[in-house]
């Protein structure tokens, strides 16, 4: 049987793709802040995906984001007050940077 | 090592050189898993050594919670049928994860003992894995060991003192330790 070619990119979404269909089953039975911790790890991933894909360059404030999530994501094990306000200041991040790609300052 | 202070070392490891691990490590690591108690001795466990490459990067793909690179992963399965026959529903129901916890447990010691980092992972799609390690009927996988040397230091979790979680003779009368 001939392999099917695959870009880096097209394997790297797929895997993303993977871990989504396998977080949404497991969130049915899993604590309520695995949900949110999955996302945001699935943030993490897609960010991954910036560089690799064609018209798609790496981009300084989403790396920057993926540095924080990575480094702050499992406050969701031993501090849930704390991951929560992580998520809140990462929401915190991405408006400012929402205005400031919309042309407006904060 | 004394056993105590592998209890209390041992960390979740979610980050690991890619060194791979010799044989006779593994192996004393299974050793120390065999000799788990076992309600009955039904010994329903079944272990699953996973080293090659591209098998560990599809299990580790359908496994939200299976951080990290590893060289190794032994998924910990209990034969139900088997439970069951001999310890009927509690040995299939109760016993086989009670069982497969202990052998865990004893793994992850050993493998601290003998140098590794651990981490548990119950955060996987048993479907997935089934498919993936082509597991028959009536085998459930329990748990993954995600396996390797240690590449970060975690911080030591909170854990819940003795007075808190330990009653004396009974329910509510409180525990007070004697010693330092």
């Amino acid at each position: 049987m001939q392999e099917e070619q695959r870009t880096e990119a097209e394997e790297r979404l797929f895997d993303i793709l993977v871990f989504l269909a396998t977080s949404a089953r497991g969130c049915i039975d899993e604590p309520p802040l695995y949900g949110p911790f999955r996302l945001v790890d699935a943030l993490s991933r897609l960010i991954d995906v910036y560089g690799h894909v064609p018209g798609l360059k790496k981009d300084p404030f989403l790396t920057e984001i993926k540095a924080e999530i990575d480094g702050k994501k499992f406050l969701v094990m031993s501090d849930p007050e704390g991951f929560k306000r992580f998520l809140d200041e990462l929401v915190r991040k991405f408006t400012v940077e929402l205005k400031r790609r919309s042309g407006q300052r904060s | 090592m004394e056993v105590l202070e592998a209890i209390r070392g041992r960390r979740s490891i979610r980050k690991y050189k890619p060194q791979p691990i010799p044989d006779e490590v593994v192996e004393k690591i299974l050793e120390a898993g065999r000799w788990a108690p076992s309600g009955g001795n039904i010994q329903p466990w079944i272990f699953i050594v996973v080293r090659d490459r591209a098998t560990l990067e599809m299990i580790r793909k359908v496994s939200p919670g299976y951080l990290g690179t590893a060289p190794l992963a032994i998924v910990v399965c209990s034969d139900k049928q088997r439970a069951f026959q001999v310890g009927g529903r509690l040995g299939r129901d109760y016993m086989t994860i009670a069982d497969c916890a202990m052998a865990v447990q004893n793994m992850l010691l050993a493998a601290y003992a003998l140098g590794l980092g651990t981490c548990v992972v119950k955060s996987f799609s048993p479907i997935a894995v089934r498919e993936i390690l082509e597991i028959p009927d009536g085998i459930e996988p329990e748990l993954i060991v995600v396996v390797g040397y240690p590449d970060e230091r975690p911080v030591v979790p909170h854990r819940f003192s003795i007075e808190e979680i330990t009653y004396l003779d009974k329910y509510g009368n409180k525990f007070v330790r004697k010693g330092p």
